[in-house]
């Protein structure tokens, strides 16, 4: 049979480790989500022939509008921020007057799918662009 | 023997679970009711009707053929979470939205809404 004292001295050990690691090593994962998924435009959406009532049934109150020059656009928009942030470092040195090294690694990335339609002053579709911004790839994005 | 375990499973799980969670909720309140949306009727209500029914709008865009009113309101919700060596945070932000285009001669000839502020969640970023 083990000895108990082994035991806990080897958890008083890793609690200890716990401890004084928490502080000193951190990652931090966080999201920022706005606006709901933008689909991509049915294939029945035509120029010159779409109307601005079948777009705004379709895809509700656009994120925003803007005139232009006669034409107005409507903009449909999500936004999704994903970033990180690692440091390493020994907390209790910054309250000290001991030299403190430390290093903090932080980046984020921020996507968007957007839907653009632009209208004549008639309320016909002129043009339009679709772009899914969150389904590319993380990591090539923000290397890119 | 039994004691020393549940004492040690203890001791692990209050060193795990160190942290914190914070869940928070926020508000951009605009008293609109989407249930007047069944009062308007393109091609005849005017724009005075619609801010009688819906307040002053939060924006309006000037057009080459008329305006449009902008109502919108969102809800936003934070869920953080902080353990040892690892801290999570997700933000979500979900709007309301009406958009009423309306002529020259002030007469509402379409409009749009959307009312997804109800959808926001608290979750986890993964």
């Amino acid at each position: 049979m083990r000895c108990p004292f082994n035991i806990i001295i080897r958890v008083a050990a890793a609690l200890l480790i716990a401890q004084a690691i928490s502080g000193c090593i951190s990652l931090q994962i966080d999201k920022m989500q706005e606006g709901v998924d933008v689909l991509p435009p049915p294939v029945e959406f035509l120029q010159k022939k779409t109307l601005l009532e079948e777009i705004l049934s379709c895809y509700g109150a656009p994120t925003d509008l803007a005139d232009m020059n006669g034409d107005f656009a409507l903009y449909y928009r999500k936004a999704l921020n994903r970033g990180m942030n690692v440091s390493i470092g020994i907390p209790f040195l910054k309250s000290s007057l001991l030299p403190n090294p430390s290093m903090e690694a932080t980046g984020n990335l921020l996507r968007y799918d957007t839907a653009v339609f632009i209208f004549t002053a008639d309320g016909v579709l002129k043009d339009m662009k679709y772009e899914k911004g969150t389904s590319r790839s993380l990591w090539e994005d923000y290397w890119q | 023997m039994k004691r020393v375990y549940f004492l040690i499973s203890i001791l692990l799980m209050a060193s795990i679970c160190t942290g914190c969670a914070v869940f928070g909720r926020g508000k951009n309140f605009v008293p609109f009711d989407e249930n007047a949306l069944k009062q308007v009727t393109a091609g005849k209500t005017s724009a005075s009707e619609v801010m009688r029914l819906f307040g002053p709008p939060n924006k309006i865009v000037k057009l080459s053929n008329g305006n449009a009113y902008v109502y919108e309101r969102s809800v936003d919700k934070v869920t953080g979470l902080w353990l040892v060596v690892l801290s999570f945070g997700n933000f979500e932000t979900q709007y309301d939205r009406i958009v009423f285009f309306i002529n020259n001669d002030d007469v509402v000839t379409h409009f749009g809404s959307s009312f997804n502020s109800e959808t926001t969640s608290y979750a986890m970023p993964f």
